[in-house]
């Protein structure tokens, strides 16, 4: 019973332990499993054992995934992408309100561009490629509100958000790169 | 002072493990020294994070041991650190004595 619980504990955290670490990390495990059987009970090196996987789980899930460096540069872009959205609709609320004009006009866009800018500039501070991966969704966003939008937005707009949106992206993952110092991962 | 150079609570810890077990720092015995001296109950999964991390830092380096049979043929993994891993240690232990000093109430022996 006790080997069938180890085995089955050990296939386990060799699925977790990323793989660098995964046999010097299960060799600890067992070497020390063996030295507290001898020391107290094997029942008591067993609770020992279990209390060990259970703790060790999260932090060595948390490795494996920030490994994966891409997972991490789309949450950031995400992210950015959600200040930028965030920034756009309370600028328009902002200068419609003000001028009660059209909820799309230039001024909102020539407020917009410097911010996007410096979301950009921060988030590419976090991750290198996020800024690339933040005018990438707004290439998509564009062209899908464009192909499949049903709310009336004039061409000019959508034309101006087509270029203006990556370009201030482009700028933002720049100025970013050219600062010297520690480079983002 | 940069961000970088100061250590967090773990990293200390597991850093100041790996210096006092020098040649014998892999990760049993880290974390049973951290375990002895703390008498805090820490799991091989954190002292390993902490370790890559310190390890992506620069302030530790690791090789490959031999496989023994009494860790099921598994190989260790050393750990020492390096000058810039000595220096946080410098750095963060001089922020804590400045910033301990002349507390009252709170004496080291």
């Amino acid at each position: 019973m006790r080997d069938r619980i180890l085995r089955v504990a050990n296939w386990l955290l060799a699925r977790i332990v990323p793989e660098p670490e995964r046999e010097p990390l299960l060799g600890d495990l067992t070497e020390e499993l063996e030295l507290r059987s001898r020391a107290s009970s094997a029942s008591a090196a067993l609770k020992w054992y279990l209390r060990q996987f259970c703790a060790s789980a999260p932090p060595l899930l948390w490795v494996r995934l920030t490994r994966i460096a891409w997972v991490s540069t789309t949450a950031v872009a995400l992210l950015a992408y959600i200040a930028v959205g965030v920034v756009e609709l309370a600028v328009n609320w902002l200068t419609s309100s003000a001028s009660a004009s059209a909820p799309y006009n230039p001024l909102g866009m020539l407020i917009t561009f410097p911010m996007v800018v410096l979301i950009v500039h921060f988030a590419t501070r976090l991750r290198r490629n996020a800024g690339i991966v933040v005018g990438t969704f707004m290439l998509v966003g564009v062209t899908a509100m464009t192909l499949w939008g049903t709310e009336s937005v004039p061409l000019w707009y959508r034309i101006a958000y087509f270029f203006a949106g990556p370009a201030a992206a482009f700028i933002g993952s720049v100025l970013r790169w050219s600062r010297p110092g520690r480079e983002a991962r | 002072m940069k961000r970088e150079d100061t250590l967090g609570s773990l990293e200390h810890i597991v850093l100041l493990a790996v210096l006092r077990l020098g040649a014998d720092a892999y990760g049993m015995t880290v974390r049973r020294e951290i375990e002895t001296a703390t008498r805090r109950d820490i799991s091989i999964g954190a002292v390993y994070a902490t370790l890559v991390r310190l390890e992506s830092k620069g302030f530790v380096r690791s090789q490959a041991g031999a496989p023994t049979a009494e860790r099921g043929g598994r190989a260790k993994r050393y750990f020492h650190t390096t000058a810039a891993g000595q220096s946080a240690l410098r750095t963060t232990h001089e922020a804590i004595v400045k910033l301990s000093g002349g507390l009252k109430g709170l004496r080291y022996t």
